[in-house]
């Protein structure tokens, strides 16, 4: 099963989408003017690493297919399986 | 039949207006501080069925021919703002939530670093000094309370709203507007929905966009290159 994440293409999330993207399991395609972050298992992407402020970090998620949100603060956000 | 059915007709701000109890302290801020022109006043008798007292509407200009206006009541007593939080308009008990309470306010615009920089400049050499100075997703913003307890925002573009975020809010706004048929909305909800809609209509608006931008206007409307 392959999950799916959107993420609408600004420049505020491309360094967020570019921090996710070094996860080996973690597969970046284009939707239109999104980007979709695919992996078939949970993903954590670090709040530090992607150097987003406050306002775009809690706001840089743009549609969930098949995962939730399990945390989503300012160490880290992460995705699990539904 | 209705040839303006379609037209999206209103431009901007005629007017916002706000009651005061302080028009002095409100002519110091928004005219001697801030240096918006006063555009409009009218002195008025009481008048109308109910009590109504002689009052003063004035209006200041707040840019691109907008304004923002107040009523100054003769006689009206003020309300108690010695204890709990909000302005002379509404109240609210002292454990109403800040943001609840900073949720309604006015956001007036700049073109850039240097213009919000120097309303920063007046608000700060004044007794309204600039509160917070944040940068929020795409724009930027200084805020401080006017004299009647009005949350005030001043705000630039950190860069220019591109076409997708008008696509992103629609499908955010369809996405609310469905999950709010049922009961337990969430963010939850909301995401999941989304992601429903935007695999509907991400492709299919990119490729309207690559069209659009391939269409070049003549006298018998737009026209492919």
């Amino acid at each position: 099963m392959t999950y799916r994440l959107f993420v609408l293409d600004v420049p505020e999330n491309v360094p967020i989408v570019d921090t996710a993207r070094k996860e080996p399991s973690v597969q970046v395609e284009k939707l239109g003017p999104y980007f979709v972050l695919a992996s078939e298992g949970s993903v954590e992407v670090d709040r530090r690493a992607t150097g987003a402020r406050h306002a775009v970090w809690y706001s840089w998620v743009g549609g969930l297919d098949g995962w939730r949100i399990e945390q989503w603060d300012s160490n880290a956000f992460r995705l699990v399986p539904r | 039949m209705f040839k303006l059915a379609d037209k999206h007709l209103v431009r901007g701000v005629d007017h916002a207006a706000f009651p005061t109890f302080d028009p002095v302290a409100t002519v110091q801020f928004y005219r001697d501080t801030l240096g918006f022109p006063v555009v409009h006043s009218i002195c008025a008798a009481g008048w109308g069925p109910e009590n109504h007292p002689d009052f003063i509407h004035f209006f200041f200009d707040i840019g691109n021919d907008d304004r923002i206006a107040f009523f100054y009541y003769f006689g009206l007593p003020a309300p108690d703002t010695s204890r709990g939080k909000g302005d002379v308009y509404a109240r609210f008990d002292s454990d109403t939530p800040e943001f609840f309470v900073r949720s309604r306010h006015i956001a007036l615009h700049v073109e850039s670093e240097e213009h919000l920089l120097e309303y920063r400049r007046r608000l700060d050499a004044s007794a309204w000094p600039v509160e917070m100075q944040i940068q929020h997703e795409t724009i930027e913003s200084i805020y401080t309370h006017d004299p009647n307890g009005y949350f005030f925002e001043i705000t630039r573009a950190l860069r220019p709203v591109t076409p997708q975020e008008d696509l992103d809010a629609n499908l955010t706004i369809d996405a609310l507007v469905d999950i709010l048929q049922q009961p337990g909305a969430s963010m939850d909800a909301l995401l999941v929905r989304k992601a429903e809609l935007i695999l509907e209509r991400a492709e299919k608006w990119e490729q309207e966009q690559a069209t659009e931008r391939e269409l070049i206007p003549s006298p018998e409307g737009p026209v492919r290159r």
